[in-house]
């Protein structure tokens, strides 16, 4: 999505990016980013709760309004839970047993020949 | 463990309470699941940028989002739903937005353990952008949507990039809202 971003943006279209990956986003290097330290899957707001995703959008909206350069990044003030320790979860190895491991290999290895099979036939 | 910053009531941030570092922990992940050659996240030295010149209340505006129609017959796609990489979709694909489209997440990684994508508007913004186009902040949406394909080669990214933006300027969008999920 940085990709296509860059390239709208480069053809005169201003652009702003609502992402919750912030590590991502900022090494690609794109014009506008509201960043949202929510649990991926949360671009624009929480779920069923209309104020944080109306806030989330104003502040999009005026990050692609009052941006002086490339490369900005707003971080909503917003916070998914007052304790912040769902972000050890995702993919993290250390929370795995190898069994577990071995379980998302042969899982993965499903999901990659599915969406090859699917790709070839589309 | 709570700990004071020195002479003030400022509460320091747990160590682990910054955001994810997400390039590190699916690298860390696949090498130790046994893959051998790790993604590499495409980087630019140069950045675009493009002032906004209309103002937002007279401006019409784009939204591109990496959700996916859904697909009868390809599987869960509710909420909560496995990775389900057989409803991914390959093309450029794009919907009216006087109507909120069916649209899903179940394609893409998110956070399963700590979300579940119950609410279309926490990944499509929408319904929100309507209601700003009703109050005025926004001039004008744009008649329809855009789809973007994920996990996708950068070549391959690079002309997907190219058809939004030709149906961004058939649009005749002053801005444009990028929704990764």
């Amino acid at each position: 999505m940085s990709l296509v971003a860059r390239h709208i943006e480069a053809d005169g279209i201003p652009t702003v990016i609502m992402g919750c990956a912030k590590d991502i986003v900022e090494h690609c290097g794109v014009p506008r980013f509201l960043f949202s330290d929510f649990p991926l899957g949360n671009s624009a707001g929480r779920p069923f709760d209309i104020e944080s995703q109306a806030q989330t959008l104003e502040l999009a909206l005026r990050v692609l309004e009052t941006a002086p350069a490339a490369r900005t990044t707003v971080q909503s003030p917003q916070r998914w839970s007052a304790d912040a320790s769902w972000k050890r979860d995702y993919n993290n190895l250390t929370k795995l047993t190898p069994e577990k491991i071995a379980e998302r290999r042969k899982e993965f290895d499903v999901v990659k020949s599915v969406a090859r099979a699917k790709r070839e036939g589309t | 463990m709570t700990t004071t910053a020195p002479g003030t009531n400022a509460v320091f941030a747990e160590e682990y309470d910054v955001p994810i570092p997400y390039m590190q922990r699916t690298r860390d992940y696949y090498i130790a699941l046994g893959y051998d050659n790790p993604y590499r996240w495409a980087s630019f030295t140069e950045v675009p940028f493009t002032p906004l010149r209309t103002p937002l209340g007279r401006a019409r505006v784009g939204l591109i989002t990496t959700a996916a129609p859904y697909q009868p017959g390809a599987g869960d796609q509710g909420p909560g739903a496995p990775y389900n990489a057989a409803a991914k979709f390959y093309q450029v694909y794009s919907v009216p937005t006087d109507s909120v489209p069916d649209l899903r997440i179940s394609h893409v990684g998110y956070d399963r353990l700590h979300t579940s994508a119950a609410d279309i508007n926490t990944y499509l913004p929408l319904t929100r952008m309507r209601e700003a186009t009703a109050a005025g902040r926004i001039g004008a949406l744009a008649p329809r949507l855009h789809g973007a394909p994920t996990n996708r080669s950068h070549r391959a990214t690079e002309a997907d990039a190219a058809e939004l933006l030709r149906r961004c300027r058939e649009d005749g969008v002053d801005a444009v809202v990028l929704v990764p999920s």
